[in-house]
């Protein structure tokens, strides 16, 4: 049978990142995969070093809609080590809050979306209606359902009350009782795992060598979680376990992600509990530097990491970041190879890439030079058709 | 410091294997060194500190000195970040690729190579990433002599031209 390659993408304007993969075929087995980026090139990094350190954490909290609290306290806490600001813990304590209620939020958006790409649109609505409570209790301390604008340099803007922290931990409980209900789901349902198990298979060596990071590193065995290797905010004082998987495929990170929620409500109970007193935030003058620091942070989607360089003046000389998404591109053309390509989609969704990707396919036919143009949503029915045909009943 | 054995001890063995290429070798604070190393013994380096489990390559930064164009390697093992400063001159700069140690760099090379212009040997030939198709070509957005209100102006005109 002749080879047909298949581009996904990479028009999807309305998202943050979009993505091409040219995808051979052979039969419906995916035989080699590239990835295309670097569509939307904004030119962040240039223009944060022409402007000044406090403009550049509202422009840094724009890079990235999901995670824009990951990006913020990333930057800060480089730009506070060049400054050697001594934070207070309350504002510490405040940033890890916020930090964990952000995480909890992207993963159950993710689950969201992973189900619903798998042709099991009763989970997308229950997770994403309960994922709005996360979004109540983010928008009741900051004002905001995203882009928070709580970090500043030397500590926070708003402090918690007492009433809102006993909103919280009320509505953090009943996402407890949801998620543990999630789990069940996800280790349990047997559409859910006839789509996921075995499916977008990364070895722990690959993952390793690919340096793979986050829930995808993990669901491969590998304990990497820049909260324990290198802690920042007051992760030192919580308890919490590093969740890792040894199935190496998309239930492995599913089952990473959901157990990573149960995690992060424990810790937002520890820290609401035991708020430490005293004030939100220090004095820092405009001037940093000169110096330079390079700042590691656990994002839901692994790790983050920025350098920044001070020269003294109130403008930074440089500003490096690298997201997590482009550290799990590296892998991702293993992943799919040598799976179908009703697998593709949620190969690709299993990482968590912001969720930009794709809107258009063309389906190339070497043999007869034919192009025919799918859209994601096609190739998204394909897929489930075609487990379908395999006997996997949807409800 | 004897918190600080382990980073003493993994710089110790850089100085006294690559003497003669490591400059201002510095351990800034707990899980942070930095050394200058020279462009020829730089994959050697690698090659060692890959061998004592730094084998994750975090991501590359390029900056701009003025005189001399550069990179600094973020690598760690986890726990312990080593940043490898390495320096080319701006006339004909040129650094070598790492992909034979560390095979996820590609995109990371890539953006070097757009943005700060430094000509990546080794890097297998792909489309150019970030920047997008069609940028004027020989410009790289951060070089310190690519000034913002320059560089709007012309992608502007670019842009009327093409309408």
């Amino acid at each position: 049978m002749s080879k047909i390659q298949i581009p996904l993408g990479p028009q999807h304007p309305a998202l943050k990142e979009p993505e091409n993969f040219a995808l051979v075929l052979d039969g419906e087995m995916i035989v080699d995969a590239t990835v295309n980026i670097g569509y939307n090139h904004r030119g962040v990094e240039k223009a944060l070093e022409n402007r000044n350190y406090i403009q550049d954490i509202y422009l840094i909290e724009r890079i990235c809609g999901i995670c824009s609290h990951s990006h913020v306290s990333c930057y800060i806490n480089a730009v506070e080590e060049i400054a050697k600001v001594d934070v207070p813990q309350r504002a510490k304590a405040i940033r890890t809050i916020v930090g964990e209620l952000e995480r909890i939020h992207s993963h159950l958006l993710w689950l969201g979306v992973a189900a619903f790409e798998l042709g099991y649109d009763t989970l997308f609505m229950y997770t994403w209606r309960d994922r709005e409570q996360v979004l109540d209790c983010l928008e009741l301390l900051t004002g905001n359902r995203v882009n928070y604008g709580i970090n500043t340099i030397g500590g926070v803007r708003r402090d918690i009350t007492k009433e809102q922290a006993d909103e919280i931990l009320k509505k953090i409980k009943y996402l407890h009782e949801r998620t543990s209900y999630y789990v069940g789901v996800v280790t349990e349902e047997p559409t859910f795992l006839a789509r996921t198990q075995n499916v977008g298979k990364l070895p722990k060596n690959v993952a390793l060598e690919l340096n793979a990071v986050g829930p995808t590193a993990r669901a491969s065995g590998i304990e990497i979680d820049v909260r324990k290797d290198n802690p920042y905010f007051i992760y030192d004082q919580l308890d919490f376990k590093v969740i890792t998987y040894n199935s190496e495929d998309v239930f492995g990170r599913a089952v990473v992600r959901v157990l990573e929620i149960i995690e992060s409500i424990k810790m937002i109970e520890q820290i609401l509990k035991n708020l430490p007193e005293g004030p939100v935030s220090v004095k820092v003058g405009w001037k940093i530097g000169p110096g330079e620091a390079v700042s590691r942070y656990e994002a839901p989607r692994g790790e983050d990491i920025h350098y920044v360089k001070a020269n003294g003046t109130e403008y930074p000389e440089r500003v490096k970041v690298r997201a997590p998404t482009l550290a799990n591109f590296q892998s991702l053309p293993y992943c799919l190879k040598n799976g179908y390509l009703a697998d593709a989609i949620i190969t690709i969704a299993a990482i968590d890439p912001c969720m930009s990707c794709t809107d258009r396919a063309i389906v190339y036919d070497i043999k007869k030079g034919k192009k025919e143009v799918f859209d994601w949503e096609e190739l998204r029915k394909y897929s489930i058709e075609f487990y379908r045909r395999k006997g996997i009943k949807f409800s | 410091m004897s918190e600080l054995i382990k980073e003493e001890e993994i710089l110790k063995e850089i100085k006294d294997k690559f003497f003669e290429a490591v400059e201002n070798a510095i351990i800034q604070r707990k899980e942070r060194i930095w050394i200058d190393v020279s462009e020829n013994k730089k994959l050697e380096i690698m090659k060692y500190l890959k061998e004592r489990g730094y084998y994750h390559l975090s991501t590359i930064s390029g900056f701009d000195e003025g005189e001399k164009l550069g990179a600094i390697y973020h690598i760690t093992n986890h726990k312990i970040i080593i940043n490898l400063r390495v320096r080319t001159p701006k006339e004909s700069p040129v650094l070598k690729s790492v992909l034979p140690v560390y095979p996820s760099a590609t995109s990371y090379e890539r953006e070097i190579e757009d943005l700060f212009g430094i000509k990546i040997e080794g890097l297998p030939p792909g489309r150019n990433y970030p920047l997008p198709e069609g940028f004027p070509k020989g410009v790289h957005p951060l070089r310190k002599d690519v000034k913002l209100e320059e560089l709007n102006k012309m992608l502007d005109e670019k842009c009327a031209k093409e309408e």
